[in-house]
């Protein structure tokens, strides 16, 4: 079976197209990560995550309505299983008081529904503090150590392209979560380490479809006049639009599969992972590609291929 | 083929290596499949007691699971560095008050900071030399220094051994007890049940203390002279919505004596409530706190501005338990004790939790070592007829009058809510008490349900993560596809095996790594078959088209893998917990795919080729 056999898209041409939709797409996400922000989970703002399963079904708002009585404030959401409920407050503290506070209003308000605390997640603002640095810290690594990478196995112009293409990746997925975070109720979209684990694999894998691209156009472009640069660039990529595509096929099989089956936890990760490769695919092709072409046809110095 | 014949031992070796590896993970759930079957309890046991052995090691080589999928405490506890500090100070003064003030609040703020070096940056923008305070007048700030941060650093290696000593003894089954950084402890117990429990066990000091009471006419005239300060404190109010109202106060006066005029609850229309107010004196000299006002009175007799109006080296505590007042009030006695200790939990070598001969209640029997059997003895000979309470964190469990010299080391603590309750206190007795103060930071708590529901959703996802993949695969590749997804099954036993070799557990989000890394191993296949299908097109031979497939696609294949095993590791390296669980199963999984991709699938084209199974037709 194929998909994309002998394909001639004119990527280049309507490579204006692809810049303008990233500039929209970047700018939308940064605008909104200034006026918006980030919906912060409690791995990086600190706080209590309360999952409480009942017997019977139960309707949100009485259980929110009573958590306030009881002085616990907070979000009350549908958790993604059965006649669960995730409770989301700032409190800080002793969870056994906390724990306390909630069954006995629970059990006092809905005495025919009898509910069990199946979770208690509670991170102290010191240590979500540490939690946000080392999530700085490991995205700047990786970024710096893909760019020394990429840098050390491709010629300058198509590495710094595709360290681009990454950031671009990264930061219209962050603008994503900004956007939508805290708005759609069975996925949470907020960030927390799983969602900074998304952006690094997002990171390390959006460097995989460029590479493929870039792997050869390299091999094509050895001994051509730049005068035929656009029918190159153009011929390597419908040439690989089939392997880029369908590996991150095989990979969006992955992300579905863990979105519908693996359950609430894991929900917004598989989110994140979704959008990111879907990104990923979009810019190896519109964006790390035609910036190498536009770079190389304005600078002088021809590329310097390495080695054979 | 010489080359393939070595490439097909070592696929061998691997693949026996890998099932070897999972086998006892296979056997432990056979077993306990086998042992839930059984239909009375009898024939279950002794089913356990004939394969005892085969059970546990079974269970030791199996693949562990995460704390999340089986149920379990993961926390993040703090040792107060400040606190030790603060107790190793001396002649400390106002100005050193205020000084360790600041430092904590500069503490607060800035996360993980050396403790130490705060307090000394602390004096040093003072002027203040820190010998003032510590160890000797001669020791140079550097030396005072380098021995705080010694004694740091062992109080954390000391509260490490003693949280582990009372946990061993609660009963956990392989706890994980790790030290991170300066000053904090990773504590991970699976399939605890009563976690708060355990919570009061690992965070109780266990500080015992041996004080003297004063006798009840000092007691009153200190109590006297407190009575007028507010309970709000100065600078932060106190909450005051926990107040109840003023007439349970007054029914909160026990019946055996009239209550003094000092008992009368004032009417709470000024706001702001006195310390008269909740307290209640009898003329006896027995002082009182209602059960409401409990953490009112004790966070106002903590306050320094409180303190200062009392006399010299004097306290007042309250007890740790309620007393009933006929009416069925509870009420908390105060005591005023001498604010240096008699002697110290210190010199307790045994505790044992028992039930008291003479009301059949909860206590805790002691004994001490010499040096504290002779001081004991002198202490109780010199105070005959007078109370010595025996204090435990800062709460007096019960003041007994000294009957007559006690010479054995003896003691006993009564005064304990439950046996359970006693049980704690002899473990964190005999462990010894922490060196300082500990904080829970961070607590994840799973149950063992919902552990469950995710271990039937992570099933779930990796069923169907392999099963699309494969059908995938074969659809879109033809026969092709068929050795890709023979060489993802080598792959997922890999990274199963790996995790269960190692003593490594599986959580969620490992599996949810592990199901990505489905997604991701066949996509070397995907560029090595996309590139065999262009060599095809251009007319090459099967086995040159192969030949040259493997060898292009190779180049891409490795910088993917680098680049996301780059990822990973820094993933591995700067995440904690649960997103560490995800780094390492796409990195034996990122690793394993580079093995089954480029060797296995090759060796099995070889061979099909070989025995004609495949045909230039089978790369779809």
């Amino acid at each position: 079976m194929r998909i994309f056999h002998k394909t001639n898209f004119n990527f280049i041409k309507h490579r204006k197209i692809a810049y303008a939709v990233s500039t929209i797409l970047l700018v939308v996400g940064m605008a909104s990560l200034f006026v918006r922000g980030l919906n912060y989970g409690i791995d990086f703002k600190g706080g209590a995550e309360v999952v409480i399963r009942f017997d019977k079904a139960v309707d949100v708002g009485d259980v929110r309505s009573i958590m306030e009585q009881a002085g616990v404030n907070g979000s009350v959401k549908q958790y993604g299983l059965d006649r669960s409920l995730l409770l989301k407050t700032d409190y800080q503290g002793d969870t056994t008081r906390l724990k306390a506070l909630i069954t006995n209003a629970l059990s006092s308000r809905l005495p025919g529904n009898p509910s069990q605390i199946l979770s208690i997640q509670a991170v102290g603002p010191s240590i979500a503090a540490d939690m946000k640095m080392s999530a700085i810290k490991a995205l700047a690594a990786a970024l710096a150590g893909i760019l020394l990478y990429v840098s050390v196995r491709f010629e300058f112009k198509f590495a710094t392209a595709g360290v681009a293409a990454i950031f671009h990746d990264v930061l219209t997925v962050l603008g994503l979560f900004s956007l939508l975070g805290g708005l759609i109720d069975f996925m949470p979209l907020e960030v927390d380490q799983s969602i900074i684990a998304a952006f690094l694999t997002i990171a390390g894998y959006s460097i995989t479809d460029t590479v493929v691209v870039y792997d050869r156009i390299r091999e094509r472009l050895r001994g051509q006049k730049p005068s035929d640069y656009e029918r190159i660039f153009n011929e390597s990529m419908n040439q690989t639009l089939s392997r880029t595509v369908i590996t991150s096929g095989t990979i969006m099989i992955s992300v579905i599969v863990l979105f519908i089956f693996a359950g609430p936890a894991i929900r917004s990760f598989a989110f994140a992972m979704f959008a990111g490769i879907l990104v990923g695919t979009y810019s190896s092709i519109f964006v790390a590609a035609p910036i190498v072409f536009d770079w190389q046809t304005r600078s002088k110095s021809p590329i310097k291929f390495r080695g054979a | 083929m010489k080359n393939n014949r070595f490439k097909l031992i070592l696929i061998a070796v691997v693949a026996m290596v890998s099932v070897w590896s999972i086998w006892p993970t296979w056997r432990d759930h056979a077993l306990s499949e086998k042992l839930k079957s059984f239909r009375s309890s009898e024939d279950s046991l002794k089913f356990a007691i004939d394969n005892r052995e085969a059970i546990e090691h079974a269970k030791d080589k199996s693949l562990k699971l995460g704390l999340d999928l089986r149920g379990g405490m993961h926390l993040v506890m703090e040792v107060d560095i400040l606190d030790l500090v603060e107790q190793k100070a001396w002649n400390k003064d106002a100005t050193f008050t205020r000084v360790m003030e600041s430092v904590k609040s500069q503490a607060a703020t800035e996360s993980n900071v050396n403790i130490v070096e705060l307090v000394a940056a602390g004096f040093k923008k003072e002027n203040i030399k820190l010998s003032r305070y510590f160890y000797d007048m001669r020791d140079s700030d550097q030396d005072i220094v380098n021995k705080l941060n010694a004694e740091s650093k062992d109080a954390l290696t000391r509260a490490k051994e003693i949280i582990r000593n009372r946990i061993d003894q609660y009963g956990v089954a392989e706890p994980v007890i790790q030290t991170q950084g300066s000053q904090r402890l990773i504590i991970e117990l699976s399939g605890v049940t009563d976690e708060a429990r355990v919570r009061k066990l690992l965070m109780g000091t266990a500080k015992l203390e041996f004080r003297l009471v004063k006798d009840p006419q000092a007691t009153l005239r200190a109590v006297q002279s407190i009575s007028g300060v507010s309970l709000a404190a100065p600078v932060a109010p106190a909450p005051t919505e926990s107040v109840a109202p003023s007439d349970s106060a007054k029914a909160a006066a026990p019946v055996v004596a009239a209550p003094s005029p000092a008992t009368a609850p004032a009417p709470a229309a000024a706001g702001i409530k006195k310390l008269s107010d909740v307290i209640g004196m009898l003329p006896n000299g027995v002082v009182f706190a209602p059960a409401y006002a409990r953490d009112q009175v004790t966070a106002v007799l903590d306050r320094p501005d409180v303190q200062a109006l009392l006399p010299q080296d004097t306290q007042l505590l309250l007890a740790a338990k309620p007393e009933l007042a006929a009416n069925g009030e509870k009420y908390f006695p105060i005591y005023l004790v001498k604010k240096t200790p008699e002697l110290t939990g210190g010199v307790i070598t045994e505790a044992k939790a028992t039930f008291s001969a003479q009301d059949n209640q909860p206590e805790v029997l002691m004994s001490m070592n010499d040096e504290g059997t002779s001081k004991w003895a002198r202490i109780t000979g010199a105070n005959i007829g007078k109370q010595v309470a025996i204090v435990l964190d800062g709460a007096i469990y019960s003041a007994p009058v000294v009957q007559s010299r006690i010479p054995s080391g003896n003691s006993v603590i009564n005064g304990i809510g439950d046996l359970n309750e006693a049980k704690d206190l002899e473990i964190i007795l005999k462990a010894g008490a922490l060196p300082a103060p500990v904080h829970i930071l961070e607590e994840r708590t799973v149950g063992p349900s919902l552990g469950s529901d995710y271990i039937r959703a992570g099933m779930l996802s990796m069923m169907w993560g392999f099963v699309a993949v494969a059908i995938f695969m074969v659809i879109y590749y033809n026969k092709a596809g068929i050795a890709a997804d023979l060489a993802l099954v080598l792959n997922i036993l890999v990274v199963i095996s790996v995790l269960a070799g190692f003593g490594a557990s599986l959580s969620l989000p490992g599996i949810a790594g592990i199901v990505l890394t489905m997604g991701m191993a066949v996509d070397a296949n995907v560029l090595i078959y996309e590139r065999i299908r262009e060599e095809l097109a251009e007319g090459k031979s099967l086995r040159m088209a192969v030949d040259t497939g493997y060898k292009r696609a190779f180049s891409s294949i490795l910088d993917s893998h680098v680049t996301t095993l780059a990822a990973a590791f820094l993933l591995y390296v700067y995440g904690v917990g649960p997103v560490q669980g995800f780094a390492i199963t796409l990195m034996i999984g990122t690793g394993a795919s580079l093995f089954t991709a480029v060797v296995v699938t090759r060796v099995l084209f070889d061979l099909l080729i070989d025995s004609k199974f495949m045909d230039e037709k089978s790369f779809g």
